[in-house]
């Protein structure tokens, strides 16, 4: 330590930094692919299929994610999946850490997105199911073809935000050891004692990549409610 | 490895005994942060010049960043810009004297800022300008119609988002492990590495955790009731 600031290192340690941001994107895409299955299936299942205990457990899921951080998460999957594993004689201790970290934020995605898919679903309005049922389709007929698309193009916008806050979070990942953009600032960190340069180029590249996703979202939202406006012409 | 249930019980008692400091980290960042948050909202939603482009970036860049970001580039920052404050004054000042915790305050409230003023400003967007046209017609003056008709109005709109806001920073406390805090997850880690069972005292911190976000949605359904009790039936 007690090196000076040197400004020119923030430049030369972006490459280095860029070249994991690989991993923490797959960290990231797979979490959210997996977190919108679990967050559909548990928004949709207790509905289409009235089982008892189901609904209440899906609250309790959701309730527990919404009330404990993710670094805490991170750790009851990192101890507790090999601990729960071992029950049925599956060992799972020296698997890399980046599973724990794609199954912990899968978890907590899916919580998120069940909640946002369970207000979407409510939004869609009722005459659209009356409508569906009229022409004949079954349940989940209804369900897949006619509420699922109108109540995502209803959540986009808080799926959006959510995956901002989730790729936000991925900066977590190195607490267990994971080699991400955060785990390559640290060993940057250790071998050459410049810790603030550091943490700025990796400042620099996250707000790059938000500012991207931003844009890319706004975009797909126009996209998706290109219908709209012609609707509202029609109506005036 | 097999989960001892009663351990979980004694990390409860050991770990709660941090819960002052995860308080700390909670409420004094939001409290500030609610200051800053007011100001840079006025600032943006009247377009004050030259103000107006600082506030946006800022803004931006604090919701744009990981919050650990925030906290590692004030932790490793500041030391160096108080010493050449200090040896270019001769104050005398050293930053090692500073206790880390107020780093992380620091950094804590500069991001609970930005992200309070995004729902003030929401919140004042969304109170109809006839509310203000309303108080001038009374007499009032622009401040007072401020303090007394958009603000209140503004505020009570706003609680299911300050909820989160709450939460959401109670759980963000928990970085400040990071940089060797003994709040609720560093007291965690502390009884997990000297007792060597890490799930049952993870298992406890997030019952606390889970616990405390209960307790802050329970008040908040509470306060919202009341709070919004002037809009709710009548004639509109």
């Amino acid at each position: 330590m007690g090196k000076a600031f040197d400004p020119m290192l923030i430049i030369e340690f972006i490459p280095t930094l860029i070249h994991y941001l690989g991993v923490t994107l797959q960290i990231l895409v797979v979490s959210i692919l997996l977190g919108l299955i679990i967050g559909i299936a548990a928004a949709a299942i207790p509905r289409l299929f009235k089982i008892p205990i189901l609904n209440q457990l899906v609250i309790l899921y959701v309730s527990f994610i919404r009330g404990t951080p993710i670094l805490i998460q991170l750790f009851l999957v990192f101890y507790g999946l090999p601990a729960v594993l071992m029950f049925v004689n599956i060992d799972i201790s020296r698997m890399e850490a980046i599973y724990f970290v794609i199954v912990t934020y899968a978890i907590s995605n899916g919580a998120g997105f069940a909640e946002i898919f369970r207000g979407a679903i409510r939004a869609v309005d009722l005459g659209q199911t009356e409508a569906a049922y009229s022409v004949g389709m079954t349940s989940s007929q209804n369900f897949f073809r006619i509420v699922l698309p109108q109540a995502i193009r209803i959540a986009f916008p808080n799926m959006a935000n959510s995956v901002i806050g989730s790729l936000k979070d991925t900066s977590l990942a190195f607490t267990i050891g994971v080699m991400d953009m955060m785990g390559r600032g640290d060993t940057l960190i250790a071998s050459t004692a410049h810790a603030l340069e550091v943490y700025i180029s990796l400042s620099v590249i996250y707000y790059v990549i938000v500012i991207l996703l931003e844009k890319l979202f706004r975009l797909s939202e126009k996209h998706f409610n290109r219908h709209l406006t012609v609707d509202v012409a029609l109506a005036g | 490895m097999t989960i001892d249930i009663p351990f979980i019980w004694v990390a409860f008692k050991e770990i709660i005994r941090a819960l002052p400091i995860t308080l700390i980290l909670t409420t004094i960042p939001l409290l500030v942060g609610f200051f800053i948050g007011v100001i840079v909202a006025l600032v943006r939603v009247y377009k004050v010049k030259m103000l107006y482009r600082v506030a946006n970036g800022y803004v931006s860049f604090f919701r744009g960043t990981p919050i650990i970001m925030h906290i590692m580039l004030i932790y490793f920052g500041f030391p160096l810009f108080i010493d050449q404050i200090s040896a270019k004054f001769d104050l005398g000042i050293q930053s090692n004297s500073i206790p880390i915790i107020l780093f992380v305050l620091t950094a804590l409230s500069l991001a609970a800022g930005a992200y309070l003023s995004e729902i003030i400003r929401s919140g004042m967007i969304s109170v109809s300008t006839g509310q203000m046209e309303a108080a001038y017609s009374v007499g009032m003056n622009k401040f007072q119609a401020m303090i007394r008709i958009i603000l209140p109005q503004a505020l009570a709109q706003s609680i299911p988002n300050f909820t989160n806001i709450i939460i959401g920073f109670l759980h963000t406390s928990s970085i400040a492990f990071l940089v060797s805090q003994k709040e609720l997850t560093g007291a965690a880690n502390i009884v997990a590495s000297t007792n060597l069972k890490f799930l049952e005292a993870f298992i406890a911190a997030g019952f606390i955790y889970w616990g405390l976000t209960i307790l802050v949605e329970g008040l908040s359904f509470l306060l919202e009731r009341k709070a919004t009790a002037y809009n709710r039936g009548g004639v509109s």
